[in-house]
């Protein structure tokens, strides 16, 4: 069998087995889940080689392959995800979960690989879909208090999209078929599509389909209820992967399928981008509840990766394709630790602790960390993506550059505070505080190899932007 | 070989179908046998009948009748969509019967080239059942009002195809299937489609659908909500074939559209399954007649009912096994359900996959059905009837996925009484090829060559 084929493949395979192991199912997972992260690494060996290892299966008469790919951006997307499968496991080691509950993170796991790996339009939407399901339980199963509503309405709303983007994939390949008279659902034989009002038509449908994912405001009222209320494995998978999706796939379909439109629309796309920066810092800032300040903060940081992506230049694109690395690692980083106050706690509201330093220096330690590679300090991951980002927007549209710039402060804004009133700030009479015990061995070794990242990233970026860059020529 | 003997092997299905009938009620008036002997032989003769048609070669019987690929292929749909019912029966000869005898109506519709001959064929199909569901054993005490209601409906739909037909007549001065032109001729296909559509339970003529599925018993709806859906599918689009540029064939897409729609908004009131699960059954009609519709708009040619057949045959695995599961498990209401997930989770995880299949999602086979008529709808340029199909999908998630929820979020209630019989393996054998068969859209590229 095939390396990128095995990449999908191991964890779903490996979720059955999880299913049918019983006890020992958290167990498996692990085991299967870091199987997952070598393979995943094993191409980072030859970077040069990597289209080597594409795999195109042969093409029925309708047009659709199974054609699998890899470049620099799909890679570091698969590295994350397996990465970050790994951490949602282990965070949530210690809880008493079912069966279900460590194979769902592996199913979830096997449709985004397939999601970033695809290069035929079928087997994408295939996975793309399918990693709804998983999802959909995680939240509705194991979530808090408002679980069922908040399942319901993420699929919901998800789906919602996903019917805009099937219609706009189905008209987009019948529009290259009235021209080359060929069915294809591959992705390289659907690039530089003319512009006119059917294209537009398509272009928007996709734009909405993947913009529900992302989310771009305002089609994303499902990700605060999503994000709360999901347990906090699921929250890291959530915002750390399906998120990244939605970009994803703007940047791997729509935008190649349409470049001149996009180039055209540069206005209004990246207008929704900065709307989405200032929207999500604001209501980022309204928040009493730790767990939705971070969900609202995606809406910010997502913003960021499309403005960086709209600006359709080398700097803009190659900085939003790192920030939704940089984003996975942070925001998964900060869900983690809100997860393991939570655990301990059972209070997610910003005055529901207090004076937390002195108690659990540790957690202090790394949330801080996280707070500020989230802000964007230089030195850290998020401040490469951003300054990138925002220098590509520069040359394309300096007004909304600026208001991109905002973005970073309120950013602070936001985040600084929260960060103060829960580690620094005094205790109030309704603090739960005395309950937080500091990190474990094993929750610091998780985030000492998340913050460890985001350092490597900020310091060295100069790899990490060649090899999200590869793919993009 | 003799010409009348090649047109009986090429009526074989059909003619082993009435032996079994016959040998039915032969057997059932001399000596009492148990029912596992009939469930045998319907089973047999269902198989026996399969095999023969899948012999079949295309060929023309005139006057009467014609074997082409969409006949020999729809047959597998009204022959495999009846076994769970067969598997069902537990009674005398008389059900046995009349259900041989519905079938054999549908495969005669299969074969005819004539307008009176598919008119024997809808009604040799359709008398029976209305005598099934007068035998109840589903959700409701009502089942003889709901047969009924269902014979009265469907006598109205008989006497409009007449109509339709006498129409068609005076236009060609021929019943063959002969595609014409001209007022007097689109009249007559639009009443007979009429009666077509009154069959598939598209709205406003569904209102008989929901009394008839919750009253018969859940695998009698089942057959009726596959195999005797398909051939009213298979019935219109024969007839649509005669006019495919008329206005009847362009209003399908909006009707399809409106269908479902609105059988997604009724399901979404229902506490009973079996209801629940017919007002579905409308929804995806909904879808078909879209399809029929995007079909016609092509020029009906025979290549492009590939997406038809394949929504017709998931549709098949899909149904069968929803109501295969209410059955085993004894569930009637919505309240049922709570909790199942955890007392039973194979089953309910078997039913969930059955329902995600059932609302679309990948990578089950009702996504690549949904996904080969959205397909067909917007090469046929029908985007506004696709919005009001995408929108039914949307809405159909609310009840599909408010079922997992019940049976996986929700606390257990009290337990089911759950029956015996064939019931679970028939959900296993409907579950498995409803989960993956979206994963092989190769299947789709080569029904195309056996549709030609």
């Amino acid at each position: 069998m095939k390396l990128l084929t095995i990449l999908w493949a191991l964890p779903a395979a490996g979720g059955l087995l999880a299913l049918l192991s019983g006890r020992k199912s958290r167990e498996v997972s692990l085991f299967v889940a870091i199987l997952a992260l070598i393979a995943s690494a094993l191409p980072f060996k030859d970077l040069s080689a990597l289209s080597s290892l594409a795999e195109t299966g042969p093409s029925w008469p309708i047009g659709i392959s199974y054609s699998l790919g890899l470049d620099g951006l799909t890679l570091g997307l698969c590295a994350l995800t397996a990465f970050l499968t790994i951490v949602s496991l282990l965070g949530s080691w210690k809880q008493d979960l079912s069966t279900g509950f460590w194979a769902s993170f592996l199913f979830l796991e096997s449709a985004l690989m397939g999601v970033f790996l695809a290069r035929d339009l079928f087997f994408f939407y295939i996975f793309w879909e399918a990693s709804l399901i998983p999802m959909f339980f995680i939240i509705g199963i194991w979530g808090s208090d408002g679980r069922k509503h908040a399942a319901v309405k993420f699929f919901l709303f998800t789906f919602f999209g996903s019917l805009f983007l099937l219609v706009g994939l189905l008209a987009l390949i019948t529009q290259r078929y009235n021209v080359t008279g060929i069915w294809t659902w591959d992705m390289a034989q659907l690039h530089g599509g003319a512009s006119g009002p059917a294209a537009l038509a398509t272009f928007a449908a996709l734009i909405v389909g993947f913009g529900v994912k992302v989310p771009i405001v305002p089609l994303h009222t499902w990700l605060p209820d999503a994000h709360t209320e999901a347990p906090a494995a699921g929250s890291i998978m959530l915002a750390g992967l399906m998120l990244k999706m939605g970009v994803y796939g703007i940047l791997r379909i729509a935008i190649p399928a349409f470049p001149e439109l996009s180039r055209s629309l540069l206005p209004w796309l990246g207008g929704i981008a900065a709307v989405n920066v200032i929207y999500g810092a604001l209501c980022a800032m309204a928040q009493s509840d730790l767990k939705r300040l971070v969900a609202y903060s995606s809406i910010a940081h997502l913003g960021f990766c499309l403005l960086g992506i709209f600006s359709g230049t080398v700097e803009g694109i190659t900085g939003g394709s790192l920030q939704l690395i940089n984003h996975g690692l942070t925001t998964g980083a900060l869900f983690l630790m809100v997860g393991f106050l939570y655990e301990r706690s059972h209070r997610r509201g910003l005055s529901d602790f207090g004076e937390l330093a002195g108690r659990a220096p540790w957690l202090t330690f790394f949330f801080g960390f996280s707070v500020f590679s989230s802000i964007g300090l230089p030195g850290l991951n998020g401040f490469v993506g951003e300054f990138m980002s925002l220098a590509g927007m520069t040359r394309a549209l300096p007004t909304l550059a600026l208001v991109g710039v905002a973005g970073v402060t309120l950013a602070a804004a936001y985040l600084l505070p929260a960060y103060q009133a829960v580690f620094w700030g005094a205790a109030g009479p309704s603090s739960v505080s005395s309950h937080v015990d500091d990190l474990d061995f094993r929750e610091r070794a998780l985030l000492w190899t998340l913050s460890g990242l985001m350092l490597a990233i900020g310091l060295f970026p100069g790899p990490w932007l060649r090899l999200v860059a590869g793919g993009l020529q | 070989m003799s010409e009348a003997m090649s047109s009986l092997v090429a009526l074989g299905p059909q003619a082993c179908l009435a032996a079994g009938l016959f040998c039915a009620l032969a057997s059932g008036m001399m000596i009492k046998l148990p029912a596992s002997f009939y469930r045998a032989l319907v089973v047999f003769v269902l198989i026996c009948a399969a095999v023969l048609a899948a012999l079949g070669a295309p060929q023309s019987l005139p006057p009467l009748g014609r074997v082409d690929g969409i006949g020999i292929s729809w047959q597998f749909l009204f022959y495999l969509g009846a076994v769970p019912y067969a598997l069902s029966l537990t009674d005398d000869e008389v059900p046995a019967a009349l259900f041989l005898g519905s079938v054999l109506g549908m495969a005669l519709l299969a074969v005819a080239s004539n307008l009176l001959m598919l008119f024997i064929g809808l009604e040799f199909m359709s008398l029976p059942v209305y005598l099934l569901v007068s035998r109840g054993g589903g959700g409701t005490e009502h089942s003889e009002e709901a047969a009924v209601k269902y014979f009265f409906a469907g006598g109205v739909a008989g006497s409009l195809f007449l109509l339709g037909l006498a129409l068609y007549y005076a236009a060609t001065h021929s019943l063959a299937l002969v595609s014409s032109q001209g007022a007097l001729a689109e009249a007559g296909v639009a009443l007979m489609g009429a009666a077509a559509l009154f069959k598939v339970g598209a709205v406003p003529l569904h209102f008989w659908l929901p009394d008839a599925y919750e009253a018969a018993s859940p695998e009698l709806s089942g057959f009726m909500s596959t195999s005797l859906k398909a051939a009213g599918f298979l019935l219109l689009m024969r007839l649509i074939a005669l006019a495919p540029g008329s206005a009847f064939a362009a209003s399908l897409p909006a009707l399809g559209a409106l269908t479902a729609v609105y059988g997604a908004v009724s399901a979404l009131r229902q506490q009973s399954l079996q209801r629940l699960l017919a007002y579905s059954s409308i929804a995806h009609a909904g879808y078909l007649i879209l399809g029929v519709g995007a079909w016609a708009a092509q020029g009906a040619l025979p290549i492009g009912a590939s997406a038809i057949f394949f929504y017709l045959a998931a549709y098949l695995f899909m149904s069968n096994g929803a109501f295969a599961f209410l059955a085993v498990s004894g569930a009637r209401t919505r309240a049922d359900l709570k909790g199942y997930g955890a007392a039973e989770p194979l089953k309910a995880a078997m039913f969930g996959a059955l329902l995600l299949a059932l609302a679309g999602i990948p990578p089950t086979a009702g996504f690549l059905a949904k996904l080969l008529i959205f397909w067909e709808a917007v090469k046929a340029g029908l985007y506004w009837p696709l919005a009001g199909a995408s929108l039914g999908a949307l809405l159909s998630l609310g009840y599909y996925l408010g079922l997992i929820q019940d049976m996986f979020f929700e606390e257990a209630g009290a337990p089911l009484k759950a029956s015996k019989g064939a019931g679970s393996s028939v959900i296993w054998a409907c579950a498995l090829p409803a989960a993956v068969l979206g994963l092989a859209p190769w299947l789709v590229a080569s029904l195309s060559g056996v549709l030609k």
